[in-house]
C-alpha cells in the first residue's frame, strides 16, 4: 500500500515537472478591443489534445480592476490546438491566463500587447529596469 | 456559482485587504498613497516562502505580515515627521522606490528542475503552493473571505476600545491628542505598521492567487485605486472599504454597464463623491445613524 502512494506522489510530482508549453496567436475582429485566438499547447515536445482550456485576461498594471470574464476554448482539428474569443476592455498589455484541466492540471500567463494588428507577446529587458 | 462570478469575488475580497490598509491611515489622519507597495512587499514575501523554500502558506503569509509591517514602519520613521500632502508624497515616493527595488531583484534557485524566483522585471513565476495542493477557486475564494472575516472583526473590536477611540481623536485633531497625553509619532507609527501588515497580508493572498507577480502589479494605479476605494466606502467603519471595491468591481466591473468607459465613471464616482460627502458614503454620520436607527 505504502509502494503503491509512492508511485502515485512520485507520478503526481512528474505530472506537475512536466512543463506545459503555451504560445497564443490573436487576431483583431474589427470590433473594439474583441479578439479571435487560437492557443498551441505542447508538453515534452508533444502536442496536448483533450484538455479542457480556460481563458481569462487580466492587466498588470491594474490587477484584478480589469478582468475579462473567462471562456472556454474549444479544440480544433489541429493536434494541440485549441479557439477562444477574447473580450478585453481596452488595448494594451494583457496577461494572459490559461486554466488548464483534465488530462492535466496547470496553470500559466502569458503576457501579451493587443491592439487593432493583433497581439504580440511583451518583451522585456532581463536586467535593466523600465525606464 | 460560475468561475467569473468567483474571480470578481475573490479579487473583491483581495483588493478590500489593501483598501482597509487605506482606510486605518485615512482614519488615524494620514493620507497614503504607497500601500501598494506593502502588497508587493507581501507578496514577495510570501512567494518567495512557498515557491523557493517550500514553506507551507499559513507560515508564509506569517512572515508576508511582518515583513510588510517592517518596511512600513521603516517608511514611516522618517515619513511620519511631514504632514499632509508631504506626508502622502513621501509614501508614493517609497511605494515607487520600491517597485523599482522589485525590478531589481533577481534571485533564483532551482526547484524541481526549474529556475524559481524574482526575475526583475521579468516577474516572479511558479507561485503554486495553492494550487499544486489541489485547492479549486471556490476553495480559496472561501480562505481569502474567512481571513477578511477575521480582519473585519479585529478591526471592530478595535473601534469600539479605548485605542480605536485614541486613533480616532488622533486623525481628528492629533494636537489636541498629544496635549491629553497620547504619544502621537509612536501611535501612529503602530497605525502605519498595522496598515502595512494588512496589505501584505492582502498581497501573500493575491500572489498565491495569481502564481506569478510582477513589479508592475504593484504601481501607483494600484495605490490610488485603493485611497479612492476606502474614501468612496466611507470613513465611518470598516465596510467603507469593502462597500468602496465592491461598488467598482462589483458593479461597474462586474456588470459591464458602462464598459470601457468604467474608468471614467469611476473617476466621475470619486469627483462627486469628494464635494458631496467627502468621508464617503458610510461616514461617521451615517454610521451613527444606521447605529441609532437599531
Amino acid at each position: 500500500m505504502r509502494r503503491v502512494a509512492f508511485v502515485a506522489l512520485l507520478v503526481s510530482q512528474a505530472a506537475f515537472a512536466q512543463k506545459t508549453d503555451a504560445r497564443l496567436d490573436c487576431k483583431h475582429t474589427g470590433k473594439d478591443f474583441i479578439y479571435d485566438c487560437v492557443i498551441r499547447l505542447a508538453r515534452a515536445g508533444e502536442p496536448l489534445t483533450g484538455a479542457q482550456v480556460t481563458v481569462g485576461a487580466d492587466m498588470p498594471s491594474m490587477p484584478m480592476a480589469h478582468q475579462v470574464k473567462p471562456v472556454k476554448a474549444k479544440p480544433t482539428k489541429t493536434l494541440g490546438e485549441y479557439r477562444a474569443r477574447l473580450d478585453l476592455e481596452m488595448g494594451g498589455e494583457w496577461a494572459v491566463k490559461l486554466r488548464l484541466s483534465d488530462p492535466v492540471r496547470d496553470q500559466l500567463v502569458l503576457h501579451y500587447e493587443f491592439d487593432e494588428r493583433g497581439a504580440r507577446p511583451v518583451k522585456r529587458s532581463a536586467k535593466s529596469p523600465r525606464k | 456559482m460560475d468561475e467569473y462570478a468567483i474571480g470578481v469575488l475573490t479579487s473583491i475580497g483581495l483588493l478590500t485587504f489593501v483598501a482597509a490598509s487605506a482606510y486605518l491611515l485615512l482614519i488615524a489622519g494620514e493620507l497614503s498613497f504607497g500601500q501598494q507597495a506593502f502588497f508587493g512587499v507581501g507578496a514577495y514575501a510570501a512567494g518567495i516562502a512557498t515557491a523557493m523554500f517550500g514553506l507551507p502558506l499559513p507560515l508564509a503569509i506569517l512572515a508576508a505580515m511582518l515583513l510588510g509591517g517592517l518596511a512600513a514602519a521603516l517608511v514611516g520613521l522618517p515619513a511620519l515627521r511631514l504632514r499632509g500632502l508631504y506626508f502622502a508624497m513621501a509614501t508614493l515616493a517609497a511605494a515607487e522606490m520600491l517597485r523599482i527595488l522589485f525590478e531589481l531583484f533577481h534571485w533564483q534557485v532551482q526547484v524541481g528542475g526549474e529556475a524559481v524566483g524574482p526575475d526583475g522585471t521579468q516577474g516572479f513565476r511558479g507561485i503554486r503552493w495553492v494550487f499544486e495542493r489541489g485547492v479549486e477557486p471556490l476553495g480559496f475564494l472561501g480562505i481569502v473571505w474567512a481571513l477578511l472575516a477575521g480582519v473585519v472583526l479585529l478591526f471592530i473590536l478595535v473601534e469600539r476600545s479605548r485605542l480605536g477611540t485614541t486613533i480616532r481623536a488622533l486623525g481628528e485633531d492629533p494636537e489636541l491628542a498629544g496635549a491629553l497625553g497620547v504619544d502621537v509619532l509612536r501611535l501612529k507609527l503602530g497605525v502605519v505598521a498595522a496598515a502595512g501588515a494588512l496589505a501584505a497580508l492582502g498581497g501573500a493572498l493575491f500572489a498565491h492567487h495569481n502564481t506569478y507577480i510582477e513589479p508592475r502589479n504593484f504601481d501607483i494605479m494600484l495605490g490610488v485605486h485603493t485611497l479612492a476605494y476606502a474614501l468612496i466606502g466611507g470613513l465611518g467603519t470598516v465596510f467603507g472599504p469593502l462597500l468602496g471595491v465592491a461598488l467598482d468591481l462589483g458593479l461597474l466591473e462586474g456588470t459591464r454597464v458602462f464598459q470601457g468607459y468604467r474608468m471614467i465613471v469611476f473617476g466621475g464616482l470619486v469627483a462627486l463623491l469628494l464635494i458631496w460627502r467627502p468621508r464617503g458614503l458610510l461616514d461617521e454620520r451615517m454610521v451613527h445613524w444606521l447605529r441609532t436607527r437599531r
